[in-house]
């Protein structure tokens, strides 16, 4: 199964070694970190505050008291038509 | 009705980018940069997206309509024989090219060009090198198909398109395209680059070097094949697959509104798609005259492949658990988390199907083409569905017209690729197995093919209604006005997008909002004018 | 370094990596394939045909590989003696592996059917003498003369059966001869020896290229 070829071992490893040096130097100079923020970066305020029609009484609670009072969505929102 | 208010182009001049963002500022009576991002980004994209998204259905109609063709010849082998370039092995290649690099190829990069500006909170550089880029790959496309459909081909399965007429166009579209994103991401303003833009990076990144090595000249005997494959699998994973799942990433958190499950996930996602999904192309020529361990390695690689699957299937179904009501009042996340579904299933059937006990059934028959409808239809197609159905809206300023045409879009795509899948795989299994029997002779596995083959013609039939519904419905939504809104409206190419507010008034920050009651509708009689202004009563 | 060019450069070196990996490195090991002795390069005409071959498609329903006999019944049914290796495949640019059989393998066709005569008729309908095929005609390969328009250079094939033309003479067309010649053409039986551990230029191609 593995290739009993060396040039195949060492091109092999060479390059996987690159690819793994670029993702360490990466998370060492930090850009693998506060992954909250970056999850958060599609949102508007606005998206956050927007009312579901598809939540519950208390998912929507929970929304308003962590994001603020809710607003009404504009017709077709979420894709489609009114 | 045409008047353009000052400071904005004339309205036949199809605004394009800053002039448009300038239009929309004016209107407001703001200066561009301070106006809401995501309006900036929406007004920069407007033009080369809604361009890319009608190109993208009209391939789709062509598309369906050389599919249909195709699959109505396997089983009435006697239609349509008499002209050259009705051939089933043109028409079967004209459709592949319509539809991946057509269809799919114009409706995601319409869907990253608008997704990029607004995830980097910055307007959408060089969108005039997009648009035109965006028309030289489309030619190029047609280019290649009329080749073919005339007898030019340059052989290998997915790389047909003549290198020398059809090419150049493919490159340079390609590459203009990729310099207006990657101008675009340069000049981010956004704290952290979301993984959707990476996946679109890397796309652009990864489809000119596999095109590039796939379209060489110099390959020859079995080493073209394995390049062919290397290049034929890698384009459905790093092309359409990355894109689609980029744009999964951001829509499915978007509409509901709850942040990706777990962020980690989609970085490990990311690099080990990259890393063992570049590995998989082999896994066509299983059995082939190959070095074995050439093919082994794709197996193995095959197999890994669960790593990016599931960390991505966690993520994007653990974002929707709890809150699949949403499919109900959102289509947009109809399409996409089924998508998202499909993407897992069609990976973990490929897995599957790369085991050499289960590839000695499967290969050579019909449940190939069964998987890559999975993928390319299931997955690919319905996620860019549901991105045309959000993207679309905040283009043009106004919802969808019709929730009946949104519907029977849905249900008849819906039913047609089930019965398509459906049918198909038993109809490769069937013969997959009459194959394996070598006391069988040969008629026994076209035979036992030919209800599977009856049943995928009719799954087509009604996709194709469904995509005819659906360019339909896009028609009347860039050309027609809503119900709620009274009187004519200008057609999209000179329409602004058309925003009332009433939280100007209060002096809070300006959102994209169309109007929610009808006394706002009241209060602005001069928006249906075609002119941009904030409601009455707003300085 | 910003991050772009973190991304970049990763994509790119993974991509790089995976290109090395199975593309450059085969392509080298690949270079010590031979052809075998027994196998003559395609004629001019027989290129024409292969042409002819790869313009309308009859890859995407015959594919043109035999796999080893103890993996599976490639052999059993009759498509050749033996698994197709590499060398069997050098004067083939691009290759005609094909995934799909909708239709028969062909590699082997020229020794199971090597009637020109048969080949062209079949071509022209497939029906005609073989009822159960979804093989498409091709017609246009050919000319439906009127009877005394026919030339006696003319190679003109006699469609049997109920399905006939009527009134007209079915003359083929060089692309459907060249056709024809090409598909008579391929045979792979001839034997290919497994390269020894000591390693000789083979059909399979360099030292270890194969196990």
């Amino acid at each position: 199964m593995i290739p009993s070829s060396l040039p195949v071992i060492v091109a092999t490893a060479v390059l996987t070694l690159l690819a793994a040096v670029v993702l360490a130097w990466g998370y060492w100079r930090g850009f693998f970190r506060d992954f909250d923020a970056q999850a958060r970066v599609i949102f508007e305020p606005e998206d956050l505050r927007l009312e579901r029609p598809w939540e519950t009484p208390v998912d929507r609670l929970e929304r308003e008291m962590r994001h603020g009072k809710l607003v009404a969505p504009a017709p077709g929102e979420w894709g489609g038509a009114a | 009705m045409t008047a353009p208010p000052t400071g904005a182009p004339s309205s036949d001049a199809a605004a394009l980018g800053q002039e448009n963002v300038r239009a929309v500022a004016a209107a407001r009576g703001l200066a561009p940069e301070d106006l809401d991002i995501r309006l900036r980004a929406d007004a920069s994209s407007y033009t080369v997206v809604l361009v890319l998204f009608a190109i993208a259905i009209g391939w789709l109609l062509i598309g369906s309509i050389f599919g249909d063709i195709a699959s109505l010849k396997l089983h009435w082998p006697d239609f349509l024989t008499r002209q050259s370039w009705l051939t089933f092995g043109r028409v079967r290649t004209a459709h592949l090219h319509a539809v991946n690099y057509g269809w799919a190829t114009a409706a995601l990069i319409g869907t990253s060009l608008w997704l990029t500006p607004r995830l980097v909170h910055n307007e959408l550089k060089s969108p005039v090198a997009a648009l035109i880029g965006g028309a030289l790959f489309t030619l190029g496309i047609a280019v290649g198909i009329i080749g073919v459909l005339l007898g030019f081909s340059d052989g290998m399965e997915w790389l047909e398109a003549n290198r020398y007429t059809a090419g150049p166009l493919l490159v340079i579209g390609g590459g203009l395209v990729g310099l207006s994103l990657f101008r675009t991401v340069a000049a981010r303003r956004a704290a952290h680059l979301y993984v959707s833009v990476w996946y679109i990076l890397g796309a652009f990144i990864w489809f000119p070097m596999l095109y590039v090595t796939g379209k060489w000249p110099t390959w020859t005997g079995v080493e073209s094949a394995a390049v062919n494959w290397f290049f034929a699998h890698n384009v459905l994973g790093f092309w359409l697959t990355a894109m689609s799942v980029g744009a999964a990433y951001y829509f499915i958190p978007k509409v509901l509104g709850r942040p990706i499950y777990s962020y980690q996930l989609s970085v490990v996602g990311f690099w080990s798609l990259a890393m063992f999904y570049s590995l998989n192309g082999m896994h066509h020529l299983v059995g082939g005259p190959l070095p074995t361990w050439m093919i082994t390695t794709s197996i193995v690689a095959s197999v890994f492949m669960f790593i990016p699957v599931v960390a991505t299937g966690i993520n994007l179904h653990m974002t929707v658990v709890g809150r699949f009501g949403a499919l109900r009042y959102s289509p947009t996340l109809r399409f996409v988390v089924l998508g998202a579904i499909a993407y897992t299933a069609v990976s973990l059937q490929g897995s599957f199907t790369a085991l050499r006990e289960v590839n000695r059934v499967t290969h050579f028959t019909h449940w190939t083409v069964a998987h890559s409808h999975v993928g390319g239809y299931a997955f690919v197609t319905f996620v860019a569905f549901g991105a045309m159905y959000y993207i679309v809206p905040r283009l043009v300023g106004h919802e969808w017209p019709s929730a009946r045409l949104v519907r029977w879009h849905f249900n008849t795509v819906l039913a047609g690729i089930a019965i398509y899948v459906v049918s198909l795989t038993w109809a490769g299994v069937a013969q997959g197995l009459a194959l394996l029997d070598a006391r069988l002779p040969f008629q026994i596995s076209v035979e036992r093919s030919l209800p599977g083959l009856y049943g995928r013609s009719l799954g087509g039939l009604i996709l194709t209604v469904g995509h005819f519904i659906f360019a339909w419905h896009f028609w009347r939504m860039v050309r027609m006005p809503t119900g709620a809104q009274p009187g004519a409206r200008p057609p999209f190419h000179e329409a602004q997008p058309i925003l009332y507010t009433d939280e100007a008034e209060a002096g809070r920050p300006q959102t994209f909002r169309a109007a929610a009651h009808s006394d706002q509708i009241a209060r602005a009689p001069a928006a249906h004018d075609g002119n941009v202004r904030p409601a009455q009563g707003t300085s | 370094m910003t991050r772009i060019s973190l991304i970049a450069l990763g994509a790119f070196a993974v991509m790089a990596s995976a290109i090395c990996l199975l593309v450059l490195v085969p392509q080298a090991l690949l270079r010590d394939v031979v052809a075998p002795p027994q196998l003559q390069p395609y004629t001019e005409q027989q290129l024409a045909g292969r042409q002819v071959y790869i313009q309308n498609g009859c890859v995407y329903c015959h594919s043109q590989q035999i796999r080893d006999p103890a993996f599976t019944t490639d052999v059993d049914r009759g498509w050749g003696g033996r698994a197709t290796v590499p060398g069997d495949y050098v004067y083939d640019k691009p290759h005609l592996l094909g995934t799909m059989r909708t239709g028969p393998d062909l590699i082997n066709v020229g020794q199971r059917l090597p009637d020109a005569e048969w080949q062209l008729i079949h071509l022209y309908d497939p029906r005609s003498v073989v009822d159960w095929s979804l093989m498409p005609g091709f017609p246009f390969l050919f000319e439906e003369k009127a009877p005394n328009t026919v030339q006696p250079a003319d190679r003109v094939v006699r469609i049997p059966g109920p399905r006939a033309p009527r009134g007209v003479v079915v003359v083929a067309k060089p692309e459907a001869i060249a056709l024809v010649d090409y598909l008579v053409s391929l045979k792979r039986q001839y034997p290919v020896t497994h390269p020894t551990s000591g390693g000789t230029r083979t059909a399979f191609g360099g030292r270890n290229a194969t196990h």
